[in-house]
C-alpha cells in the first residue's frame, strides 16, 4: 500500500522520475473522473434535493434588521419594510424562474418599475438590488454593501420604504434561490431631522410583519460540499506537484516535463477562484 | 529551484501578473458569464505563456505541450466541477 502511494505522490525510478498522479494519462483520468462525478452530483441533486441540495436560511426580516443597522450607521433613517414592495419582489423573483433570466430588465423588456407599479405601490423614488446564491441574509448583505452601486441603493437617504423576496426555483437549469429588495418612497425625500422619526416608526413596524422567507437545510449542503471537494482535490495536486519538484532538484535529476512552478501558481489561483466563485453573485 | 526562478524572473514576473490579472477580474465582477470568461481566457495564457517560455528555453517537445493542455483542462473542469454542483 505504502509502495503504491509512493509510486502515485512520489518521483522514483518506477515511475520515471515523476509523480504517477501527474503522467498525462492520469491527468486525462482525473479530468474524466471528475466530469463523471459532477454528473453524479447533479443527478444526486435533483433527485434527491433534502439529502443534497443548497441550504438556505433567509428571511425578510432577518435583511430588513440588518439593512436598517447598516443605514443607522452611516446616520440614515430606517426603511419602513411594505407589503406591496414586497409583492412587487416576490412577483419580480417569479418572472426571472418563469422567463429564465438574471437581469433587472426581463428579455421581454419588463424594468423593475413595471412590478412595483402594478403592486399598487405609487413611487417617487424606487431601485433595486438582486441577489443569487446565497445561504444566509449577512451573506446577502454584506455583498451589497461590498458593490459599490449596491450600497448606495441600500444607503440611500431617497428610499423610505423596502420590500424583500427571497426564493428558490430553476434557472438555466440549475436550483439556485434568489434575493429581489425592492426600494421605494411614495413623497419626495424628506429633511435628515424627520428621518429620524421614521427610523422610530421602523422598529415599531418590523416585528410585526414577518414576510417572505426560505429555510431550507438539506442534510448535506451542497455549495460547501462541491467546494471542500474541489479545494481538497486542488490541494492535493499542488501538494504532489511541489513534492516533485522538491525531490527531483534535490536529487538533480534530468528530464523534460513542464515546470511544475507554473502548474502550482495556476492551481493556487483556481484555488482561490474555487473560493470566490462559491459565494453568490449580484447584479 | 531558486537559481531558476531569479534567471527566469522575467517570465514568472509575467505569469503572476496574468494569473492576478484573472484574479482581479473574477474578483470584481458579479457577472457570473465574466467570470467564467475570465477563467477559461486566463487560463488560455497560462498554457500559452509556459509553451513560449519552452521555446524560449528550446526544450520544448508535443510532450510538454500536452502537459500544458491537461493542467489547464484540470484547471477548468474543477470550475466546472463547482459551478455546476453548488
Amino acid at each position: 500500500m505504502k509502495e503504491f502511494f509512493s509510486h502515485l505522490f512520489t518521483p522514483k525510478e518506477s515511475n520515471n522520475h515523476r509523480a504517477k498522479i501527474l503522467h498525462h494519462a492520469n491527468l486525462f483520468l482525473s479530468i474524466v473522473f471528475l466530469l463523471l462525478t459532477s454528473f453524479f452530483i447533479q443527478t444526486v441533486k435533483a433527485k434527491f434535493p433534502s439529502v443534497l441540495g443548497i441550504q438556505v436560511n433567509i428571511s425578510s426580516e432577518e435583511l430588513l434588521t440588518l439593512t436598517n443597522k447598516e443605514r443607522q450607521s452611516v446616520g440614515v433613517g430606517s426603511l419602513i419594510f411594505n407589503e406591496k414592495l414586497s409583492q412587487a419582489a416576490s412577483n419580480k423573483a417569479q418572472d426571472m424562474f418563469e422567463y429564465d433570466y438574471w437581469a433587472h430588465n426581463s428579455p421581454s423588456g419588463k424594468t423593475p418599475w413595471v412590478f412595483i407599479k402594478s403592486s399598487g405601490y405609487r413611487y417617487v423614488y424606487a431601485g433595486e438590488n438582486l441577489a443569487r446564491g446565497f445561504s444566509t441574509a449577512e451573506d446577502v448583505i454584506r455583498a451589497w454593501m461590498a458593490s459599490p452601486d449596491h450600497r448606495n441603493n441600500m444607503l440611500s437617504s431617497n428610499y423610505r420604504d423596502v420590500g424583500f423576496a427571497v426564493k428558490i426555483g430553476k434557472l438555466n437549469g440549475e436550483e439556485t434561490v434568489l434575493i429581489v429588495e425592492e426600494l421605494g418612497n411614495l413623497n419626495m425625500p424628506i429633511a435628515k431631522g424627520k428621518v429620524q422619526e421614521i427610523a422610530k416608526a421602523a422598529k415599531t413596524n418590523v416585528a410585526v410583519k414577518q414576510a417572505v422567507s426560505e429555510n431550507r437545510e438539506p442534510v448535506i449542503n451542497s455549495v460547501s460540499f462541491s467546494s471542500n471537494i474541489t479545494v481538497a482535490i486542488v490541494f492535493l495536486f499542488i501538494s504532489v506537484l511541489l513534492l516533485d519538484m522538491i525531490i527531483v532538484e534535490k536529487k538533480k535529476i534530468m528530464r523534460f516535463v513542464g515546470h511544475n512552478i507554473d502548474h502550482i501558481l495556476y492551481l493556487i489561483l483556481i484555488m482561490v477562484l474555487v473560493g470566490i466563485l462559491s459565494k453568490g453573485v449580484l447584479i | 529551484m531558486f537559481t531558476r526562478l531569479s534567471k527566469h524572473s522575467l517570465y514568472y514576473l509575467s505569469l503572476v501578473v496574468i494569473l492576478v490579472l484573472g484574479f482581479l477580474l473574477v474578483y470584481n465582477s458579479s457577472n457570473r458569464s465574466f467570470q467564467i470568461g475570465t477563467v477559461v481566457v486566463t487560463t488560455f495564457f497560462y498554457v500559452l505563456w509556459g509553451i513560449i517560455h519552452h521555446l524560449i528555453n528550446h526544450d520544448l517537445s508535443v510532450k510538454i505541450v500536452i502537459e500544458y493542455i491537461l493542467i489547464g483542462a484540470f484547471g477548468l473542469t474543477i470550475i466546472f466541477f463547482l459551478l455546476s454542483t453548488i
